[in-house]
């Protein structure tokens, strides 16, 4: 079996689709989360594979599914943007050999196949269908939750995983070459950091609006305090720091006006989510989350980066195919998880949403009132990337769990958890799920 | 003569993520000898007083990893002295800076942090 990536036709790219052909009649089960770490300690058992298989059986166990139910598996096949297996490098035989193999040596080590996977999870008996969904946790879901709706798969796992090396982030693989190819020859002409863009524009959307950085502040210590409370993150489980205002703007830039901690820490994890049919997880162990909609946003801009204007406008239109597709407005969310890594365009996402009503320009002015989990308001519940490090996972998680009622004590208290929107990671590119504690 | 010597904490002190060579009795040790001390991170400024108020050891001064100048600003002294274990974000910054850079496994071996005979 070799696994395919999703077609296009499995997104819901366009405006105007109407109403999801599957609305409420697929949900997300069971969750399942491996250990964290900063990066890899070279040990079998704590490779990006085995913490795959740890997360992927959680989720199994969470949703009381017996493994030779599950039918479906979607993967994330790439485990990083930065840390590359270095040209080289002795591979790591004595790891690659304690796992079933396949014909890539470092699947599993620096990346994951379905066909890895399946070969060491030897419960899995009748997985018939695989997929790959590219890049994010947030394309995988779409590609899920289209394909249990298609009916190519009713009960479906469905994993991202980060690998993490020593050495320092994006200074490794091709940016190490002394070529680039394709796109990627221009758009990194300058050589600078990886949240360049963002930077250009919060720094245009600060000019425009009469916005600083420093108004950041409440969104990043609200952000950290809900990550302490996520038990699966990694600054929970390994350095529970708060990030207060003074730690914050004492940071260092990395590209001016983004700081060290607007970028998001590396790290190694795996979360991992059961999918089935509306009907089927009626019967499993927790409540299930109902998917009112699946949207993605495939916009190119027109240069090296997108402008401000670009990004609203794609945010604008991203926000028109949530809702539509999942047949609720703006004021029937009762919170927001969109992607914050880098944390300076989680504000773009939210204003796109026009969330509580806010609209462009007026969401770090809505950071400065009460955006906790305890108030009226929560903004980014999971507290993201910037609360448990680099994953693009945590604020799916928390959606889920929220909607169970098992947030434990990062559970909104302040709004009945009732509709939820996660996703990412760009604004001009990414996938966006619409959950909800009923299929109505 | 005053000595003041900035400690950069993860890969330098054994409290570090990685852990380095230099200990927290080491840096005991030059408190002791009255140098003023201090950290030089990328960890938060709260982490880092939340580090040396854990070991018990009282600093001069805690510094986001760009601001060695504004310790060289604040106190005057004979030597300044950083200590970290990356050439990018340690050695450079302190050289630009104007302090003298050790390397951690140089600094155990350096009479700053042998006992006074």
């Amino acid at each position: 079996m070799t696994t395919p990536t999703a077609p296009d036709a499995m997104y819901r790219n366009d405006e105007g689709l109407g109403i999801w052909e599957h609305r409420g009649k697929v949900a997300a089960v069971g969750v399942g989360h491996g250990p964290t770490s900063r990066r890899w300690d070279g040990r079998p058992e704590t490779c990006v594979g085995a913490i795959t298989i740890q997360a992927l059986r959680k989720a199994i166990a969470d949703a009381g599914v017996a493994p030779e139910q599950i039918d479906g598996l979607v993967v994330v096949p790439v485990t990083t943007t930065g840390a590359f297996w270095e040209e080289g490098k002795p591979l790591p035989m004595d790891v690659i050999e304690s796992f079933n193999q396949t014909d890539d040596p470092l699947d599993g080590v620096a990346k994951l196949s379905a066909e890895w996977l399946l070969a060491n999870m030897p419960e899995l008996t009748n997985v018939q269908f695989t997929m790959y969904g590219p890049g994010c946790m947030s394309n995988a879901l779409n590609v899920a939750a289209q394909a249990v709706g298609d009916g190519l798969t009713h009960t479906c796992l469905v994993v991202k995983s980060w690998h993490n090396f020593e050495g320092r982030y994006y200074q490794s693989g091709a940016n190490v070459e002394d070529t680039l190819p394709g796109t990627a020859a221009i758009t990194r002409l300058w050589g600078g950091p990886a949240s360049y863009g963002t930077a250009l524009q919060f720094a245009e959307y600060c000019r425009k609006y009469g916005k600083t950085h420093e108004m950041m502040a409440p969104f990043m210590e609200n952000s950290r305090r809900n990550g302490l409370m996520f038990p699966e993150g990694y600054w929970a489980q390994h350095r529970p720091e708060e990030l207060g205002r003074e730690d914050y703007l004492a940071a260092r830039w990395i590209a001016k006006p983004a700081n060290l901690f607007d970028n998001d820490i590396p790290i190694m994890m795996s979360g991992a989510y059961l999918f089935s049919t509306a009907e089927r997880a009626a019967d499993m162990k927790q409540k299930p989350v109902y998917i009112l909609n699946h949207a993605s946003s495939n916009a190119r801009p027109r240069s090296l980066t997108p402008t401000l204007d670009e990004v609203e406008a794609e945010t604008a239109r991203t926000a028109r195919k949530i809702y539509e597709g999942a047949g609720i407005t703006a004021d029937d969310l009762s919170f927001e998880n969109m992607y914050d890594g880098f944390s300076l365009f989680h504000q773009f996402h939210l204003e796109g949403l026009g969330y509580r009503g806010i609209k462009f320009g007026e969401a770090l002015d809505f950071y400065q009132t009460d955006i906790s989990i305890e108030g009226p308001n929560p903004v980014s519940p999971s507290g993201g990337n910037v609360g448990s490090g680099r994953s693009r996972v945590w604020m799916h998680t928390d959606c889920i769990q929220q909607l169970q009622g098992r947030a434990g004590a990062r559970q909104v208290t302040g709004v009945e958890p009732e509709v939820a929107v996660s996703g990412g990671p760009m604004p001009l590119g990414g996938n966006f799920t619409v959950w909800s504690a009923s299929p109505d | 003569m005053v000595v003041l010597i900035s400690f950069d904490i993860d890969g330098t002190l054994e409290v570090g993520d990685p852990p380095g060579v230099l200990t927290m009795d080491m840096v005991r040790l030059v408190r002791d000898k009255g140098f003023l001390i201090g950290s030089c991170s990328d960890r938060t400024l709260s982490g880092q007083r939340a580090i040396w108020a854990a070991h018990d050891i009282e600093v001069d001064f805690v510094v986001s990893k760009h601001m060695l100048p504004d310790v060289k600003a604040q106190f005057e002294a004979d030597v300044y002295l950083h200590i970290g274990d990356r050439e990018d974000l340690d050695r450079q910054y302190a050289l630009a800076a104007g302090f003298d850079f050790l390397w951690p496994d140089e600094a155990v071996a350096h009479p700053h942090f042998q006992p006074e005979a």
